[in-house]
């Protein structure tokens, strides 16, 4: 068994297609504002689905991050927990839900469910082919970041505002630059 | 005559239609339809080449690495970088090591349930899995006390309504043909590839960094540095590490995934003689394992036509166009007009119903996929295609294979033409993957020792050093097959941009001559028992191993519901 992470954040969504990307859009931003305690690993997971599982089933805890098909208008903050996430995934997240309903449901069989799972997001307006958020949705962004760092803080593992990152080829910024993020 | 419609029949990401006619008991007739409009060519225009494969490799949630290694492969032909001895061996562990994984996947975790019943599961007597397990492998998961654990640890969640991958399926249908102790091996073996599988997975983090998808391309070559006795490289460790993954992965095919395939297989031989297709194969060919300009491949590219093994074309990249006649765009030239890739023009005009609808008019257009052709001729791509082509060239190890699996199974070659084929090839194509790849590693780690370390090409990275007006091709051979991407590069941006993508050449519409395409075809003939339950449909589409998400990925302007899923 390979070591444990006690928390995952991971941002999900499809950062071509508008509003789907909030989430992305979120994780780069945390990522590139906020150095993360020991303990915590954020990651931008896309639309992987089932490649996400090794770091999904090997996590205490996981804030996994998203565009939330829910009531409210564009930009609306959204969290989902505990029993509510289940029938989220399978009914109320963006197209590549069914990926993610395969992540949980993998981890499920293996025994290996994170021993709590948050979904933090946001309700899209459009999923639309485009690399930009609609105005109401990338005007939540900065709430969402916040949501998520005041999260993170609650569970014990506040993140400290940084401005030193990597910015070399292929790192995590240098993709965020490059795809508009 | 009986009018149905499956839709989505994908469980992963995008939407694909399928209406079919049903007399007799029997598919008359079927149309395909991609219900979303794909449009990655328009983001791309004007962007510096060099960043293209960001972009693509976003297409598709599933295949992680396909689009960025054909992007990086497209502008490299464009601008004439030339990709040092290493960075074609990394590549080759990147593709292989996604082929493998890829199959698995597909054939535990979204086909496997085509011909599985879980809920007969449940039942099995777990000492006659024992049995079973033990007739026809030697892997060592195999007591009956261990298939009981896995009953009743599936048992639990099926109790608590936490259903999960299995819910929304055909349970109980009278096409599900094996006995409760096969059933139960194979959930047993759902469960320990999806075990399996996050482990082998490791080889991209390995290569690729630690983010979840791989940041490690580089046009003229890759980034990921080399070194043997260097901590944040490639290293004699990670060779090592390599080794060891790949053992693995050997074991699990040759004792799990192999023997699961052909005893599926026997039980439903009848599934030999359904979904033929089109009967054209069209393979570009991977891996190279050479440096030249015209490289030999591992798997070779070429053109069977008409189901007739005695002879291979040679591929000819020009003879390949797109068709609209039936697809929701515009031609500048005419809704008959047959573009090149090279020349090709996405202009989207939906002229479908207004969603939701029940029924689209096929006679006129009917998806947002194109209708790719070869020479005039539909063609389909993937695993079958690789290992018809490469068994009729005289590839002594897939012929290996390939007359195994026959011979075990009592059936001739005319047996690949058809769903099962197309499950066997894909079975063989992983075998001989996890038994080539090590080679891979092995010519790193003498690269290593040699002291030849270069990854990247940096004579051509300034945009200064390209023509100012080129243009390229960059094939690759994807999970679920041919792949190609086509780029126009003007005064150092991206002037044009294609991608023509495995499931648009298998799932593509009727062309302007009236020819279905290989989904179309494969489905005339497929018995459906009940109109309601269409399994059967189910089996010959997911037997191409749709994957909808690179062929379109938005949902179409209206919006229709994009969440519920109707058939699994």
């Amino acid at each position: 068994m390979s070591e444990r992470t006690p928390v995952l954040v991971l941002g999900l969504g499809n950062v071509v297609c508008t509003d789907d990307g909030a989430g992305i859009a979120a994780i780069h931003k945390l990522i590139r504002e906020y150095d993360m305690p020991e303990g915590v690993v954020a990651l931008d997971g896309g639309t992987l689905g089932l490649s996400l599982l090794p770091l999904v089933d090997s996590a205490d805890q996981v804030i996994l991050v998203d565009a939330i098909s829910a009531d409210g208008s564009p930009g609306t903050q959204v969290r989902i927990e505990g029993d509510e996430v289940a029938p989220a995934v399978y009914e109320r997240l963006s197209p590549h839900q069914i990926g993610v309903a395969d992540l949980l449901a993998g981890a499920s069989l293996l025994d290996r469910y994170p021993d709590r799972v948050v979904i933090l997001g946001v309700v899209p307006d459009s999923i639309e082919l485009g690399l930009e958020r609609t105005p109401a949705v990338q005007a939540s962004i900065p709430e969402l970041v916040e949501r998520i760092v005041e999260e993170l803080t609650a569970m014990g593992y506040p993140p400290v505002r940084s401005e030193n990152r990597d910015e070399g080829y292929g790192s995590a910024a240098h993709i965020a630059r490059t795809l508009g993020v | 005559m009986t009018h149905i419609v499956v839709d989505p029949v994908t469980r992963i990401e995008g939407h694909l239609r399928i209406e079919a006619e049903i007399d007799g008991g029997k598919v008359a007739d079927a149309w395909s339809s991609s219900t979303m409009f794909r449009g990655i060519e328009i983001i791309l225009q004007g962007r510096d080449p060099r960043d293209a494969w960001a972009f693509t490799q976003r297409i598709c949630g599933v295949c992680t690495t396909v689009h960025a290694i054909a992007s990086i492969r497209a502008v490299e032909d464009a601008i004439g970088a030339k990709p040092p001895p290493n960075a074609r061996i990394l590549r080759n562990l990147i593709i292989a090591s996604q082929c493998i994984q890829d199959h698995v996947i597909h054939f535990y975790h979204l086909h496997a349930l085509d011909w599985v019943d879980i809920v007969s599961a449940l039942d099995a007597d777990p000492k006659e899995t024992a049995a079973l397990a033990q007739s026809i492998s030697d892997w060592p998961l195999s007591s009956a006390t261990y298939f009981k654990g896995i009953q009743d640890r599936v048992k639990g969640l099926v109790e608590r309504g936490q259903l999960g991958p299995f819910a929304n399926a055909y349970w109980g249908h009278s096409a599900y043909k094996l006995p409760p102790a096969a059933n139960l091996m194979a959930l047993a073996h759902y469960l320990e590839a999806l075990e399996w599988q996050r482990e082998f997975i490791k080889m991209h983090a390995i290569l690729g960094g630690k983010n979840p998808h791989l940041q490690s391309f580089l046009v003229g070559g890759m980034a990921t540095p080399v070194d043997p006795d260097a901590q944040a490289s490639l290293n004699i460790h990670t060779i090592a590490h390599f080794k060891k993954l790949i053992a693995g992965a050997q074991e699990f095919v040759s004792k799990v995934y192999i023997p699961d395939v052909l005893a599926v297989a026997s039980f439903y031989k009848d599934w030999a003689g359904y979904g033929a297709g089109v009967g054209n194969y069209m393979v570009y060919g991977e891996y190279p394992l050479d440096d030249e300009a015209d490289p030999e491949l591992y798997l070779p590219s070429g053109i069977i036509r008409a189901r007739d093994l005695s002879k291979v074309e040679e591929f000819d990249p020009s003879k390949i166009t797109e068709q609209i006649t039936h697809s929701w765009y515009d031609y500048a030239g005419g809704a008959d007009a047959a573009l090149h890739p090279s020349e090709g023009e996405t202009n989207p005009n939906y002229t479908g119903p207004e969603p939701p609808y029940e029924r689209l008019d096929t006679g006129k257009k009917y998806s947002w996929l194109k209708s790719p052709r070869y020479d005039g001729a539909p063609m389909e791509v993937g695993p079958l295609s690789r290992m018809l082509v490469s068994y009729v060239r005289g590839h002594e190890k897939v012929q290996g294979l390939v007359n195994h699996v026959l011979k075990t199974l009592g059936v001739g070659p005319e047996a690949l033409f058809s769903t099962l084929g197309r499950v066997a090839a894909r079975a063989i194509e992983t075998q001989l993957l996890v038994d080539k790849i090590g080679d891979w590693v092995d010519e790193l780690a003498d690269n290593m020792g040699k002291g030849e370390l270069r990854i990247h090409d940096n004579s051509k990275w300034e945009p200064e050093s390209w023509p100012a007006d080129c243009m390229g091709a960059g094939f690759h051979e994807a999970p679920r097959g041919a792949l190609g991407h086509w780029v126009h590069v003007k005064d150092g941006k991206i002037a044009r941009y294609q991608c023509v993508v495995p499931s648009t050449w298998n799932a593509g519409p009727r062309d302007s001559g009236d020819v279905p395409g290989p989904y179309e075809a494969a489905l005339v003939g497929t018995p459906v028992a009940d109109p309601e339950q269409p399994i059967e449909i189910l089996r010959t589409v997911h037997s191409f191993d749709p994957c909808m998400a690179c062929a379109v990925h938005v949902v179409e302007p209206g919006g229709r519901e994009i969440t519920r899923v109707k058939a699994r």
